[in-house]
This record gives C-alpha cells, sequence and structure tokens, in this order.
C-alpha cells in the first residue's frame, strides 16, 4: 500500500471509529451522572451556563411573544433546581451564579 | 384534535444509542459505500464526505431529533404542533406516505437478505462448485418466492414492533447493532490477511486528490452522507420523541448517529474490498456485489461456512434495524392520529406496507421506479420540508435555545441555525434540480411521471388533512397524559 492511501485510511479511522467510540463513551457516561444525580436529589439543572444564558437572552428579547410564558416556565424550573439541588451537572465554576436570581 | 398519549421512553442510552444508529445503518452502508468510495478518488471522496457530513448531516440529525423530542409526537402531530390545525399538517402526511413508499420496496431488500441468510445457515454458498450467480438468477426470477420473502420480512417487522419501543425496538438493536460489529470486523481482520488483500485497500483509501474538484465527487458525497443518515425521513424525529426532556441530542442524536453511521460504511470498506480483489472479482456495487460476488468468494474461502454466515447475518441485521425504524415513523403516526392502540396500529401499518410492497416484490422493475422517484426527490423534498419546519416555521432560534441544549453534553452555538435555515434547504433544492436535469434527458418518462406524481401529491395530502380538520373529532384519552 502507498503511504498516501496508509495515512488516509489511519486518519479515517480515527475520525470515525474514535470519534463514534468518544461519543460512544462519554454519551453513556453523562447518563450515569444524570442518573446518578436523579437517584440521590431527585433531579439537576436541564440547561448549562452558557445555554441559560441564551434563554435568559431569548426572553429579554422577545417579552412579549407568545411563547414566552413557556420558556418562563423554563428558566424558573432551571433556577428552583439550582436552588434546591446541591450537585451540579454542569460546571458552573465560571459561570455567574444565578441561585438568586429573581 | 391531537391527544398526547402517554409515551414509551428509550429504556437506556445505550439502547436508544444503538436503536437511532441501526435505523440508520442498512444495505446501502455494506453493498454501495465501498464502491462509491472507491470509484470517486478513495481519501479524496471520503474528504469530501467527512465535510459534508460535519456540514450537513450532523446538523440536520440534531435538529430533527430535537423537533420530536419537544412536539413528542409523530409526523403528523409534529406537524400540527409546528403549523397549527391547519392544512399545512398535510406536508407531514406527504412524508408520511414517503416511509411507507420507502419501506413497501425496502421490505423485498430485506426479504432477499433473509434468503441469502438462510443459504448461509444451510452452508448453500460451501457447496463444491456451487454457482451464486445461478442462485441469484433462479431467486430473482421466482416471483413467489419473492413475495414469499417480503411477507417473511413483513412478518418479522411486525413482531417486533408489536414489543414496543422499549420491549421490541431497543432490545433488537443492543443486540443486533454489536453483532453485526462483531461480524464486520471479523470479516475485514480475514479479508485483509488474503493474499492480494491491500490492492482492495488501496484501491478504496488512496487519496487521487484532481477528484476533489470534480462536481460528482461532492454529489456523489453528497448523496451518500444524506441518504445513508436519513436526513428529514422522520426517522431521527420518531426516535427522538421517545427520549426524556433532559436527554442529550447534539452528542447522541447528531455526533454519534452520523458518524456511527459512517463507520459501519468504513467497516464495509475494510471487510467487502479486500475480498474483492484478493478473487480478482470487479468492483460494484448493490446486490450483484453482495449475492452473487462475495457469496461465491465466501465459498472458495477457508472456513467459508463460517464467513458466509457471519457476512449474511450482519446484512440482514443492518437492513432489519433500518426497516424496523421506517416503519414506526408510520406506526407512531397512525397511533395519535387515530387515538388507538398500538397492536391496532402495528397490524395496520404493516398490512398496508406489506399489501403495496408485492408488485415491488413481484417486479424488479416497480422496485427500480419507485427508488428513482422516492430517492431522486422524494426522499429530498421530505428533508426540505422537515428543514423549513424547523428553520422558519417553528424557528431555528427557539428549538436550539428550548430542546436542542436543554441536558445536552455539547453545547450548540448559533452557526447551527444558519446551516438548519439556510445551507440544507438550499442544498435539497439544487439536488433535486440536478436529478431533474441529469434524468430528464436520458429517462424522460420515469422523470416526468415522477415529478407529476410528487406534485400533485402535496395538494392531495393538504387537502385531506384540512378535510379532517373541518370533520370533528373528539380524541379518546389513552393512559395518562403527558406534555
Amino acid at each position: 500500500m502507498s503511504m498516501s492511501a496508509i495515512i488516509v485510511m489511519i486518519a479515517s479511522i480515527i475520525a470515525l471509529w474514535g470519534v463514534a467510540s468518544y461519543a460512544l463513551i462519554v454519551s453513556i457516561r453523562h447518563e450515569e451522572h444524570k442518573l446518578a444525580l436523579i437517584r440521590s436529589q431527585g433531579d439537576f439543572e436541564p440547561y448549562s451556563p452558557r445555554a441559560f444564558r441564551d434563554l435568559e437572552r431569548w426572553l429579554t428579547q422577545h417579552p412579549e411573544s407568545e411563547h414566552a410564558p413557556e420558556i418562563r416556565e423554563w428558566q424558573q424550573s432551571q433556577r428552583q433546581s439550582m436552588k434546591r439541588n446541591p450537585q451540579r451537572f454542569y460546571d458552573w465554576s465560571h459561570a455567574d451564579d444565578i441561585r438568586e436570581a429573581p | 384534535m391531537t391527544t398526547t398519549i402517554s409515551r414509551e421512553q428509550w429504556g437506556s442510552r445505550f439502547g436508544y444509542l444503538m436503536a437511532v444508529v441501526g435505523a440508520m445503518v442498512g444495505a446501502g452502508n455494506i453493498w454501495r459505500m465501498p464502491y462509491v468510495t472507491g470509484e470517486n478518488g478513495g481519501g479524496a471522496f471520503l474528504i469530501a464526505y467527512f465535510l459534508l457530513l460535519y456540514l450537513i448531516a450532523v446538523p440536520g440529525l440534531m435538529g430533527e431529533t430535537s423537533l420530536g423530542r419537544y412536539t413528542r409526537q409523530g409526523l403528523i402531530g409534529t406537524f400540527r404542533k409546528v403549523y397549527g390545525d391547519n392544512r399545512l399538517v398535510g406536508l407531514g402526511l406527504v412524508i408520511l406516505i414517503f416511509n411507507i413508499v420507502l419501506m413497501s420496496y425496502y421490505s423485498s431488500i430485506v426479504g432477499w437478505s433473509i434468503y441469502y441468510a438462510f443459504h448461509a445457515v444451510l452452508g448453500t454458498f460451501t457447496q463444491t462448485g456451487f454457482d451464486t450467480a445461478a442462485l441469484w438468477r433462479n431467486f430473482s426470477g421466482n416471483t413467489a418466492l419473492n413475495v414469499g420473502m417480503h411477507t417473511v420480512a413483513m412478518l418479522m417487522v411486525t413482531g417486533i414492533l408489536l414489543f414496543g419501543i422499549k420491549g421490541g425496538i431497543e432490545r433488537l438493536a443492543k443486540w443486533m447493532m454489536p453483532i453485526l460489529t462483531i461480524a464486520l470486523i471479523a470479516i475485514a481482520i480475514r479479508g485483509v490477511t488474503l493474499p492480494g488483500a491491500m490492492a482492495g485497500l488501496e484501491f478504496a483509501f488512496s487519496p487521487n486528490w484532481e477528484y476533489l474538484a470534480r462536481g460528482e465527487t461532492w454529489l456523489a458525497a453528497l448523496g451518500q452522507a444524506l441518504f445513508s443518515t436519513g436526513l428529514g425521513w422522520g426517522i431521527a424525529l420518531t426516535y427522538g420523541s421517545y427520549l426524556g426532556r433532559n436527554d442529550d441530542i447534539p452528542l447522541g442524536g447528531g455526533i454519534f448517529t452520523a458518524i456511527g453511521n459512517t463507520s459501519f460504511g468504513l467497516l464495509a470498506i475494510f471487510a467487502v474490498f479486500p475480498i474483492v480483489f484478493a478473487f480478482g472479482i470487479s468492483p460494484s456495487s448493490g446486490a450483484e456485489l453482495a449475492f452473487v460476488a462475495l457469496a461465491n468468494a465466501f465459498g472458495s474461502m477457508a472456513g467459508g461456512y463460517f464467513w458466509a454466515l457471519l457476512f449474511f447475518m450482519g446484512f440482514f441485521f443492518a437492513n432489519l434495524t433500518t426497516a424496523i425504524a421506517i416503519t414506526e415513523v408510520g406506526v407512531t403516526t397512525y397511533r395519535e392520529e387515530r387515538n388507538t392502540s398500538r397492536t391496532k396500529s402495528v397490524l395496520t401499518i404493516c398490512g398496508v406496507i406489506w399489501l403495496l410492497g408485492i408488485p415491488s416484490a413481484m417486479n424488479a422493475n416497480i422496485l427500480g421506479y419507485l427508488d428513482f422517484v422516492v430517492g431522486n426527490w422524494g426522499l429530498p423534498l421530505a428533508t426540505f420540508i422537515v428543514m423549513i419546519a424547523i428553520g422558519w416555521k417553528f424557528d431555528a432560534h427557539r428549538l436550539r435555545v428550548v430542546s436542542l441544549n436543554r441536558g445536552a453534553d455539547l453545547y450548540v452555538p448559533r452557526v447551527w441555525e444558519l446551516v438548519i435555515r439556510y445551507q440544507i434547504p438550499a442544498i435539497m433544492l439544487g439536488i433535486m434540480a440536478y436529478f431533474l436535469y441529469s434524468n430528464l434527458g436520458q429517462t424522460p418518462w420515469k422523470t416526468i411521471s415522477g415529478l407529476v406524481i410528487l406534485t400533485l401529491m402535496i395538494p392531495l395530502c393538504m387537502w385531506i388533512m384540512s378535510r379532517r380538520h373541518d370533520t370533528p373529532y373528539v380524541a379518546k384519552p389513552k393512559g395518562g397524559q403527558s406534555s
């Protein structure tokens, strides 16, 4: 086999089987973490810091939207979960603390 | 009008991931991907393919799965939640019909793989002087046998779907997909150790960079990336509707599904081409490759019974998990729309598919015609409809904020919205226009008749759904209600 074919073959294995295997392992580990949190404290915060900032930004931009009540419900649910639960699913160490936000 | 019936959920993360990747891994991964790769510049094709996979299939699958998880409805119920209770819900019916038609002829392919898996069990291919070409000729020419195998395939699909999402689809996929993986790895190891096998890998992976500048390479890569992942057919949407509210979508439903599916294509390259080259068989694709060339090669190999058994059982598993997923789209939707039991829905949808599939089982030209119409325009049109519904009507931004990034293992940034709104719909229109341009001169009757059928189908489905909207309908709640 030529060197270029060997390089493409190895790169394909890494780009496909490597990525797929990594995604499978990470996904299952995160799911186990979620289940552990549910068992120990009932639930966990559904949004990551960045995702929650997007949710709040959406509400700021569309306060009168017909969908605003639903998104406010998710916002409240996240806040209550963060107030209620001592353990987090996402890493909040670099995020602004939203537990005391109104 | 829609009642949200209390829904089953996937029993485990592994089960969902195996089911969804099993849905996408089908005949095309095994009998098409190796040949398309080798014919389009090998490594150059793979680079084009990876790019398109990440730019189109991964974001598209994230959107479709996310919409299903948000609405927790099948196809028509989802379109009703997105468009409101009006005639545009008919667009969901259009996609549902594509699925049923697709399954009506895919069932014949499942039937072929059952027939060959059965022969592999019997050890037919390892008999001295056995002629695999004659077996395929006789089988193809035997109408009763083809209808029989189509019937067996639909009975299997029916039996599995009767056990439900968790007890049927998930349980099956959790076993079949790992077995398929092991079978292909074992065949690949055997293949690459055959004398002359390296020429096959050289054919598949050697990069001819000039191919990257050819439009045909990119079109082939686009076709493989879209059709292999089943983007926009309602499968990801239906499977996503059985996910929990806080389950991850971007990593599992997007990246793992698209990349995992392609990984099976790569494994097929390792499993198929070394054997093809080692036995001096001309590289080809489709039924001829699997049922004649490879069957013949297995017969000549040491331990051929075992290798043929592994290959044809694996091929059957790949086809069966796909068939189950395509049929489940109809079952979920019918159950919600008619507010009936799962058993009745499975029997009705499988019965309809079985009846519609008889002509395709009897006549390969009908199968070819349906594949031509559905593959060239039906499925790209379905993808276009789903992406417009997500990107523009539901609003890609809102979907990303409320559903896609909820419980996600991976944060999806705003650029995803542009892909869903502009990139994928534009590419779908381009594909349909290209197929029209390239087929009109060669097969004008097939092209025009196919387009007429599709063009008439959209207003007809919209009319049907607007009539249904006008008819008073009282939903009978079944089981507990959940939002």
